[in-house]
């Protein structure tokens, strides 16, 4: 049976037929073909997929896509003014090399803002246990930790 | 190609109806970081997936002496909530130490029960802490003891028309330590865990509850041991024993995350530090 999803993504109402199994994941991916957040281990294990629902990091491959009927997901892509202009966390992944092949970076990046959004001035260890959750094959940890440290100080800021 | 249903209850009663209605047809869904990998590698083909997420079981509160937790209430929730870090610390320590934020801003205390992974970070530290789980079907409700509940692993005494509503945790005497070793710190099954909780008076263990995950088929409470040591004089001598006998009521298994070997010189290591901890005594 397929079931006529209602949710607001990035700001835009959208209406998509979904299956009950089908994950947020899949959705984003293969139906609405919004390729930030990417399909590493649908099992939850490495972060690649992190979407923003109601504003808290989730597991897109987790979610089943029906719940979140309703409700409000965020992709990178909302945070890109689409005019080429990075977001300041991008900007500073960017200058401190925290983008090596790039798979892990969109979800990282939601982690992240996610952090400074109800964190602005996180310690070392709260971004630590903010991005723990992400991994990374290229090892680009200690980078990632610095460009959020150089947001959270004001760095990168206009 | 079957049929695959989704139904969305909007309350309790209304989810009870539909697994009346479906019975063992009925994958019951809440934060789905246990059932959704399982449907993802087609291991689990659900015939109705019941979302239990919008029934509104993710409320805390506390009653008649007890916390009440909704089974609904999330991870993240649990170690954030100011009831539950003034009246089950330990539950909250053991929510923080497990997976990481986006899986807590997921997961469930009941799913976590309901799973009954013998792993199972949040059973651990509520075995811990005596508490019950109030199961209901679209006709009754019933309170099982958490330490019964378990069967084997990812089996319990819930039948196909029942749901788990709300876990009561009463508010116990004593001091209570979580803790955890996983192959790391994030994201990571724990290879062993336990939850101790010492009250003691005048250097007299009055009360002890020694309870150890991922160290047989279920969670258990490992009841010699707390034997060992409640009515004593708690020093380093007796939390040795203590420690040395709750490993003799353990049965790990060998798997990939570590074998029985390790698992038990681990395990008697960690309950021994935690026991020294509750104890609040130097080890």
């Amino acid at each position: 049976m397929k079931y006529t999803l209602s949710f607001t993504l990035n700001g835009c109402e959208v209406d998509v037929l979904v299956k009950p199994n089908d994950t947020l994941l899949d959705v984003l991916r293969e139906k609405l073909q919004v390729l930030s957040p990417k399909r590493g281990c649908d099992t939850g294990d490495c972060g690649a997929c992190t979407v923003l629902l109601e504003g808290e990091p989730v597991r897109s491959c987790l979610t089943i896509a029906m719940t979140v009927a309703g409700k409000k997901v965020r992709t990178i892509e909302a945070f890109t003014s689409g005019e080429g202009k990075l977001h300041p966390l991008q900007q500073a992944f960017h200058e401190h090399g925290a983008t090596q092949c790039g798979f892990c970076t969109p979800g990282m990046l939601l982690s992240s803002i996610s952090l400074l959004e109800k964190n602005p001035k996180p310690s070392r260890e709260e971004i630590v246990e903010a991005i723990s959750g992400n991994l990374c094959r290229c090892g680009t940890y200690l980078e990632a930790v610095e460009a959020i440290e150089a947001v959270a100080n004001g760095e990168g800021k206009e | 190609m079957k049929e695959m249903k989704y139904v969305a209850p909007r309350g309790v009663d209304e989810a009870l109806d539909y697994l009346a209605e479906y019975g063992e047809k009925a994958t019951v869904l809440a934060g789905g970081t246990d059932v959704v990998p399982k449907v993802n590698y087609y291991e689990l083909l659900p015939d109705v997936i019941v979302y239990v997420g919008g029934i509104g079981t993710d409320y805390i509160t506390e009653g008649d002496g007890q916390l009440v937790i909704g089974a609904g209430a999330t991870w993240s929730s649990l170690m954030r909530d100011p009831l539950v870090k003034a009246r089950a610390r330990v539950l909250a320590e053991a929510a923080s130490q497990g997976g990481c934020v986006a899986t807590r801003n997921a997961g469930t205390i009941g799913g976590n029960i309901v799973n009954a992974s013998p792993a199972a970070d949040l059973s651990v530290a509520l075995l811990a802490l005596d508490a019950g789980v109030i199961v209901r079907n679209s006709k009754a409700e019933r309170t099982v003891a958490l330490k019964d509940f378990f069967t084997g692993p990812g089996a319990t005494v819930l039948q196909p028309d029942e749901l788990v509503i709300e876990v009561r945790v009463p508010f116990v005497k004593g001091n209570a330590v979580f803790l955890k070793l996983g192959r790391r710190k994030a994201m990571t099954l724990s290879v062993v865990n336990t939850a101790v909780r010492i009250y003691s008076e005048g250097g007299t263990c009055e009360e002890a509850r020694i309870a150890v995950g991922a160290m047989g088929p279920r969670p258990i409470r490992c009841a010699e041991a707390e034997k060992v040591i409640v009515g004593q004089a708690i020093d380093l001598g007796l939390i040795d024993k203590c420690a040395d006998t709750a490993i003799t009521e353990t049965s790990p298994i060998d798997d990939q995350r570590a074998s029985a070997w390790y698992r038990k010189k681990a395990g008697r290591n960690l309950i021994r530090r935690a026991l020294v901890q509750a104890a609040g005594i130097a080890g």
